[in-house]
């Protein structure tokens, strides 16, 4: 909500003026001539200046700074210039009679020093009252940048914003968390908030697993549905002491959307947007292409041979002899295929188109948008379709009495989605894995005349990924409608009664059909999703605006809230299709059909009031106290305040002049919680799906797990305190903000892992303790600013430093997730960072450092698998964005990086069982000499050779070494490239084109900095807290294509 | 100002309007799809399904896996093949019943035995729980030796969640016991389970026997490390009245078609893991008859092995016992060209889905009772007489398990008993041939001939000196712990460590003395 709107709405109206009045006779005396320039003495070109009393007579400078306006005929009212440019403060002028030419200098802004902005509850505040950081994201930041997932355009935006989308193709989630991980409960993401009313971001059926098998796909979060277009702004608030309005599900931080709104004008305004992208493969893997296909340094000359050894690059010297067979059984030179990843894949697409009509009077404003979104992924087959609707209304009924409401309804359509994690039905497994001299299209079309798998390596697990492409079925549907209603009504002056009722629902249905005919299941398999899902708040405030004294300025608001949310969900499974190739959930000869139908509610009281004193000084003191359905009836409701400053010093006390803005910062809130799940606190027992008898069991969690429910569960509590410092330098054109948090969140509720010879997995306990302190600088500077050429630049960097200080007495660790057959593993390390990626190492003498050989296995002895391997989550986040104006042409150029974690990779781990990697060439030729100790420290030295796999058998034990796979997963990317050329609508008048924009995008484009050769380390496959493998997902892409965006 | 107040208060009074904070809130935490309190029976068959099952899917299967490490299977595959390979890499394999059977069925059966045995009237309900957690109870300390048995399962009515683990040395002693007060509480004129128990249809007598078989099985164990206990548990339990006859036979019934959890677990393990294509070639993980088994079969022209064993020719499969072909187990982890050629289970007998699981068979009986006479602890009978009993009563199994399909014709069986009578020699000798037999006769029971394998030393298998193998070439003595109880009992799992000795496959448990 800064002027930008309005100053472009000036820039419109001098266009309008350009366009439709140009050329009518004037006496001289009705133009009035003059130059605007800018503190420095620049020329401003594109200025508008506009005649108070009539803001229709108008116009714009040119290049030189240079304007006309001219005044309507016969004109005698009073002669006062409205003057302004984005970036500089308006000014009004006054014009004695009969002087002709007006000379104006403009100030630069003080819009970021008195910007508006949007803080919890919708609430507008000055941004130098706010006691805390907050960062504001501009709608057309979104738009351009053209990430169907809107969250993911938040990457390198936010200082202290670790946001990534998932590599998981067209409609996938995203993962963002502020500030770090808080809690050790399954959900770190921010609250998603449009307009003030919370919405629903849960990924249907659950997130995708680290090991899951076939049906473990991304099936999308709930911020993919909400539409770029839609967007005015986005406001991040960080955290607890910005958030603590919103209770405690915004202890995570707050993401606040603002939706566009209609604005009163003439006629109907009309904004169009299309843009068309293209996707490709962003790495290929580093393979060895010495060695081709074959076992023990021998090709593979027959079907039989090619078969056993159709993923394995074990064979002889790739020397383009013609004795070679491969899986399709025909002969083909011995010859090195590079092209695999990249004839595997095809390039993807993404066609967006949205329309939006607004419009209305002073007491009626509106503005609907209809958008589509067709999107087709690299992996031929794969789709995803998105259609929006959006209405939103505002009318002032009376002076005092005023409505709001917004409507949206979405209709999603995924179509098979590809999955990561184990091999089966995971089609990107085929090009990573098979052998570096078959090319990946002899396996096409993966199946047999029956229309069953064909055989392409000696492991029906791993299947043929033309097979999954063409014959497995995968589509969900998701119908969803947002709507939000609000009455305020101003019962005294300044003092406003508001009721708001939102309701964010989707319907969701799913099926992932596993096919008649796949080798590892001829009979096929299917899964399904029905479910609904519900998010209700309801919400009533009083707020008051007004002086206590003429120094004093108080703002207050109270409220309550009551939400609640459910789900009915129905996940249907069965086996065996009775029918062969018909797939149907009748045609199963096992099928069950289980219920899962979690409610949570959540009543809540607040206050909070705010002191301005003379805009000097500013304090915030506010309340919550909640009720959570998921505790203790004896201890299920929590109070927590909350107190924050600014303080303006620039205001208070002279600078010099090389400062044009201080202000000071700090804030310190609580905020508590509830347990995640709906069932914590009593034990219950159900039926387990059974044929004939009756089988009864305890009830298990999500995950499957017998859990210990605790009959005494008590809320968390989650305590942050910042403090901050903002500094405008050089007549703002270098800003400086910094802040330092530190967030404890103690008696947090842990499902903690406990021995399973208890009779349990699982026991819910109130005593988690989790640290995150960091901090979060931005830079901002304008190093030029010329008529024609302007140069912006913004460098945001974060630290946060994370700790899990305690899980449970005498509990070291708790494990949350395992890679595929557990050789590495994701765990909760008391003393370590969240998410520690544990695993294996080689045993080392303790005095030489030399591998200890086992003389029994002759392999290096493995340590135990609780060696601490590394974070999974980066400490440091990083964000660079350069903004280039020349004239009619815009660049923005956004790098962005995150440095210090560790990524585990699945695919290297096969690809060295495979021989695929460089690494397993070693020894091929004359054999690989084990050097080092045995056991009892006594010199080992020995050769293994090819002879009877023994070589192969060594490479393919280095699984056993979790090390070996583990990378640092720092990296610098050029994330995000958008130039533009803003057309010279003048040639195109007869469309009434108020404005053109075409834009060249990019998104993902290069990798500048990398640790990880074979994979980009984003290559992120679930939105959980489980980060930290690469597990043979859908490769990373990047994308370019074109923008339009027109406005009639 | 005065406005203010007067805000202040209305909002104030709106928001007392829900401070009633909390109403609705005891429905809204009742999960409409369970109940508060369990129906013992249907926790009880659940029970008794887990029970019987090795422990879960692929790899996790105790049975499945000591199949290979008793040579009747193998896989090419190194991760499929770790039974008959025991490789380093894939030793984590042996934990999975430990983790699995805790949460399961001893848990499950606490739940059963918390609900009745206040419950005068059902002393049978309580009985037969109790003999079947000593059956789960047995099945993990033969695995494992040491592991929690006092303190296990209290984690939600005790909050244990630490449970110690007992000494093997003490855990007998009480299963034993276990054993003998709830045979003896059982009472015929009481209620019992009925048809929620799917191994005797509740009949006290019948768990009566089931419980002194047990014990004479228990019994037997401890022959290396205490003989004189080993006797006077034999001798109780052939007191006690042992299972002699088909018809007493404790077995699991199963269907073959419905859920997963209905069909024969084991089977069920087989047929995905490996031969549900039935086409020979495409076996899921690779698995075939290993070389052993089936060269044994044919030495002794065993008339069991065109009922149990078939090979692909021409996409059919062919009985023809010459035909027949295990695949070796040391294949490097590659497909073998021949792959086709090697035998696997017959569909129609071995691998019936809705066929029963013998737990205990009349032929074992007679088998521990022939040890026992020439042991001197027995003369109700001959050696010679019992070991022949043994013999026939396992060619019926298969007729059992598989009716006509299974059934040995009788002529077969005569010639067959004739071939293979009881030598004269030394108990050692005997004992070979005794165990050997136990070895052929109680496929696809690994479990109980791995158990015999270890006391005995028979079937005097061949170890499998595979590359990367964990054992230095030998048949492992035991399993491992799953590694979550290094995290998760850490001094308990270390007490049990210091005790027994190293957590790895060649550590011997208390009665299997060198």
């Amino acid at each position: 909500m800064t002027k930008f709107p309005n100053a472009l709405r000036g820039l419109l109206l001098g266009f309008c003026w350009l366009l439709f009045l140009p050329g009518q006779a004037q006496s001289s005396d009705r133009h009035l001539k003059g130059t605007v320039k800018g503190p420095d003495g620049s020329a401003l070109a594109g200025a508008t200046v506009a005649l108070a009393s009539d803001k229709k007579t108008a116009t714009a400078t040119d290049a030189a700074g240079a304007f006309t306006l001219t005044l309507p005929p016969a004109y005698n009212g009073p002669l006062e210039l409205d003057i302004s440019s984005v970036g500089f403060e308006t000014r009004r002028v006054s014009v004695e009679r009969g002087q002709l030419v007006v000379s104006v200098v403009l100030d630069n802004s003080k819009a970021s020093l008195n910007e508006v902005v949007v803080t919890a509850l919708g609430i507008n505040r000055e941004k130098r009252s706010l006691g805390y950081a907050v960062t504001t994201v501009k709608g057309d930041e979104f738009t351009q940048a053209r990430e169907n997932n809107i969250a993911n355009a938040l990457t390198g935006k936010v200082a202290g914003v670790n946001a990534a989308g998932l590599s998981t193709g067209p409609g996938g989630s995203s993962r963002v968390t502020i500030r770090g991980n808080g809690t050790l409960g399954p959900d770190n993401q921010p609250l998603y908030v449009v307009n003030g009313m919370p919405i629903d971001n849960s990924v249907p059926g659950g997130p995708p697993t680290v090991n899951g098998i076939t049906n473990n796909v991304d099936r999308g979060d709930g911020i993919a549905g909400i539409n770029p277009d839609d967007i005015e702004s986005i406001s991040v608030l960080k955290g607890g002491t910005a958030a603590a309005l919103y209770g405690s599900r915004a202890s995570n931080g707050v993401i606040l959307i603002t939706t566009k709104k209609g604005r009163a004008q003439r006629g109907v305004g009309v904004e169009y947007n299309s843009t068309a992208t293209l996707e490709n493969v962003a790495v290929v893997p580093d393979f060895q292409y010495t060695y081709g296909q074959g076992l023990d340094g021998v090709e593979s000359i027959d079907l039989s041979s090619a078969q056993a050894s159709g993923r394995k690059s074990w064979g002889a010297l790739i020397d383009g002899n013609t004795n070679y067979v491969a899986v399709d059984g025909k002969n083909h030179p011995y010859t090195a295929k590079k092209k695999n990843v990249q004839d595997f894949y095809q390039t993807g697409s993404t066609f967006t188109n949205s329309i939006a009509f607004s419009g209305g009077n002073e007491k009626t404003v509106y503005r609907f948008s209809a958008a589509d979104l067709t999107s087709n992924g690299i992996l031929p087959k794969t789709s995803y379709d998105r259609k929006t609707l959006n209405l939103s209304l505002t009318s002032k009924l009376t002076d005092r009495l005023s409505i709001d409401a917004l409507a949206q309804y979405n209709l999603e359509t995924g179509k098979n989605r590809t999955g990561a994690g184990d091999a089966l039905g995971n089609p990107n497994w085929t090009p990573l894995e098979i052998a570096n001299t078959a090319d990946v299209r002899w396996l096409k079309p993966g199946y047999d005349s029956n229309g069953n798998e064909r055989i392409w390596n000696d492991a029906s697990i791993a299947s043929n990924g033309y097979f999954v492409i063409n014959k497995y079925q995968e589509k969900d549907t998701k119908n969803r409608f947002i709507g939000q209603a609000s009455v305020s009504y101003e019962l005294f002056k300044n003092l406003v009664i508001k009721g708001t009722a939102s309701e964010d629902f989707y319907n969701y249905n799913y099926y992932n059909i596993l096919p008649t005919g796949t080798l590892y299941e001829p009979n096929g398999q299917y899964s399904g999703i029905k479910t609904d899902l519900s998010e209700f708040n309801g919400l009533v405030t009083a707020s008051y605006k007004g002086n206590l004294s003429k120094d004093i300025g108080i703002s207050a608001v109270v409220g309550a809230n009551t939400r609640k949310n459910s789900e009915n969900r129905l996940t249907l499974s069965g086996l065996n299709f009775t029918i062969p190739y018909f797939y149907s959930f009748i045609n199963l000869s096992s099928e069950s059909t289980i219920p899962y139908s979690p409610r949570i509610g959540t009543n809540s009281i607040f206050g909070s009031v705010d002191f301005d004193f003379k805009s000097l000084f500013f304090l915030t003191l506010g309340g919550r106290e909640d009720w959570f359905s998921t505790l203790s009836p004896k201890n299920n409701h929590i109070f927590y305040p909350s107190v924050g400053g600014s303080f303006i010093l620039s205001d208070a006390v002279k600078l010099p002049e090389f400062f044009s803005y201080a202000k000071l910062r700090g804030s310190w809130a609580q905020v508590g919680g509830g347990a995640p799940d709906p069932y914590s606190i009593n034990l219950t027992y159900s039926n387990v799906t059974s044929s004939g008898s009756t089988l009864q069991n305890v009830t298990p969690d999500v995950n499957g797990n017998n859990v210990i429910t605790n009959p005494n569960l008590k809320p968390y509590t989650s305590t942050t305190y910042e403090g901050g410092l903002e500094l405008q330098m050089l007549k703002s054109r270098l800003g400086i903000d910094f802040t330092y948090y530190n967030r404890q969140t103690t008696n947090d509720i842990v499902n903690t892992a406990i021995s399973t010879t208890s009779g349990y997995s699982n026991v819910i306990l109130n005593i988690g303790e989790l640290r995150n302190s960091g901090v979060e600088v931005l830079l901002t500077g304008k190093p030029v600013r010329t008529p024609n050429f302007n140069w912006n630049v913004s460098y945001n960097v974060a630290y946060n430093s994370n700790k899990v200080v305690q899980l449970a007495p005498g509990l070291p660790l708790i494990q949350m997730a395992a890679s595929v057959n557990a050789w590495a593993t994701l765990d909760q390390v008391v003393g370590r960072p969240f998410g520690t990626i544990l695993g294996t190492r080689m045993t080392r003498d303790a005095k030489t450092g030399q591998i200890v050989y086992s003389r029994t296995t002759h392999t290096p002895v493995a340590t135990t698998a609780t060696q601490v391997l590394g974070n999974s989550v980066a400490p440091y986040t990083m964000g660079l964005t350069n903004e280039f104006r020349y004239k009619r042409f815009s660049l923005n150029v956004l790098l962005d990086g995150k440095f210090g974690n560790k990524i585990f990779s699945i695919f290297e781990l096969y690809a060295t069982r495979m021989g695929k990697l460089k690494s397993t060439l070693p020894g091929r030729a004359n054999g690989l000499e084990l050097k080092g100790v045995d056991q009892s420290g006594a010199a080992y030295d020995t050769v293994i050779t090819q002879a009877n796999g023994v070589l192969r058998n060594y490479y393919d034990n280095n699984k056993t070494y979790s090390e070996l796979f583990l990378h640092d997963g720092s990296f610098v990317k050029l994330r995000q490239v958008i130039f533009s050329y803003q057309l010279p609508i003048k040639n195109i008048s007869t469309l009434k084109i108020q404005s053109a924009n075409i834009s060249f995008v990019a998104r993902n484009l290069f990798i500048l900095y990398r640790k990880t050769h074979n994979f980009d380390p984003e290559q992120s496959f679930t939105n959980s807290n489980n980060q930290g493998f690469e597990s043979i997902g859908l490769p990373r892409t990047r994308t370019y294509g074109l923008n339009l965006a027109v406005k009639f | 100002m005065k406005n203010l107040n007067k805000g202040i208060l209305i909002a104030g009074l709106a928001a007392f309007g829900l401070s009633s904070c909390d109403k609705g809130y005891k429905d809204l935490n009742t999960n409409p799809d369970a109940v508060s309190k369990p129906t013992p029976q249907y926790v009880f068959t659940l029970a008794e399904y887990n029970g019987a099952g090795a422990g879960g899917h692929y790899g996790s299967s105790s049975s499945d896996l000591l199949l290979g490490t008793m040579q009747y299977t193998t896989s090419y595959n190194d991760v499929a093949g770790f039974g008959s390979k025991y490789i380093q890499s894939q030793v984590q394999q042996t934990g999975s019943a430990f983790g699995a059977a805790y949460p399961d069925e001893i848990n499950q059966l606490n739940i059963v035995i918390k609900a009745v045995k206040t419950d005068p009237s059902k002393v049978n309900w309580l009985a037969i729980a109790r003999i079947w957690r000593a059956y789960c109870f047995m099945r993990l300390t033969d695995l494992y030796g040491d592991v929690p048995y006092t303190e296990a399962g209290l984690g939600y009515d005790s909050a244990v969640y630490k449970p110690a683990y007992d000494p093997q040395s003490t855990i007998y002693p009480s299963l034993l016991s276990e054993l003998d007060a709830a045979a003896q509480s059982l009472d015929a004129t009481k209620s019992s389970y009925g048809s929620a128990d799917l191994i005797y249809g509740g009949s006290p007598a019948q768990w009566k026997k089931f419980a002194y078989s047990l014990m004479l099985r228990m019994g037997m164990r401890l022959t290396k490390v205490d003989i004189a206990s080993a006797q006077t548990w034999v001798t109780k339990a052939i007191g006690g009245g042992v299972i002699m006859q088909d018809a007493d036979i404790a077995m699991m019934h199963y269907i073959s078609t419905g859920q997963d959890i209905n069909k024969n677990p084991e089977i069920l393990n087989l047929w995905n893991s490996d031969y549900i294509a039935q086409n020979g070639q495409t076996n899921t993980e690779g698995g075939k008859y290993a070389d052993s088994w089936i060269s044994y079969l044919q030495s002794t022209n065993d008339p069991r092995l065109p009922i149990i064993s078939i090979v692909w020719i021409g996409g059919k499969p062919d009985t023809t016992s010459y035909k027949q072909k295990g695949m070796p187990q040391n294949i490097p982890n590659k497909l073998p060209a021949n792959f086709i050629t090697y035998s696997e289970p017959n569909p129609a007998t071995v691998l019936g889905l809705g066929s029963p699981k013998l737990l205990f068979t009349a032929a074992e009986s007679y088998f521990l009772l022939t040890e026992a006479a020439l042991r001197g602890w027995y003369s109700g009978a001959t050696a010679v007489s019992l070991y022949e009993q043994g013999v026939r009563a396992a060619m019926r199994h298969w007729s059992i398990i598989a009716g006509s399909a299974g059934t040995i014709q009788q002529p077969a069986i005569d010639a067959y008993v004739a071939n293979n009578a009881l030598v004269s020699g030394t108990l050692d000798q005997q004992l070979r041939q005794i165990y050997t037999q136990f070895w052929v006769s109680i496929f696809p029971n690994a479990d109980e001939v791995y158990n015999n394998y270890r006391r005995t030393g028979y079937p005097a298998l061949v170890p499998n000196n595979y590359p990367t193998n964990a054992t230095g070439g030998q048949i492992f003595r035991r399993f491992e712990y799953p590694i979550s109880e290094q995290n998760l009992n850490t001094t308990n799992y270390n007490a049990a460590v210091a005790r027994q000795g190293a957590d790895d496959l060649m550590t011997r448990i208390w009665w299997d003395k060198q």
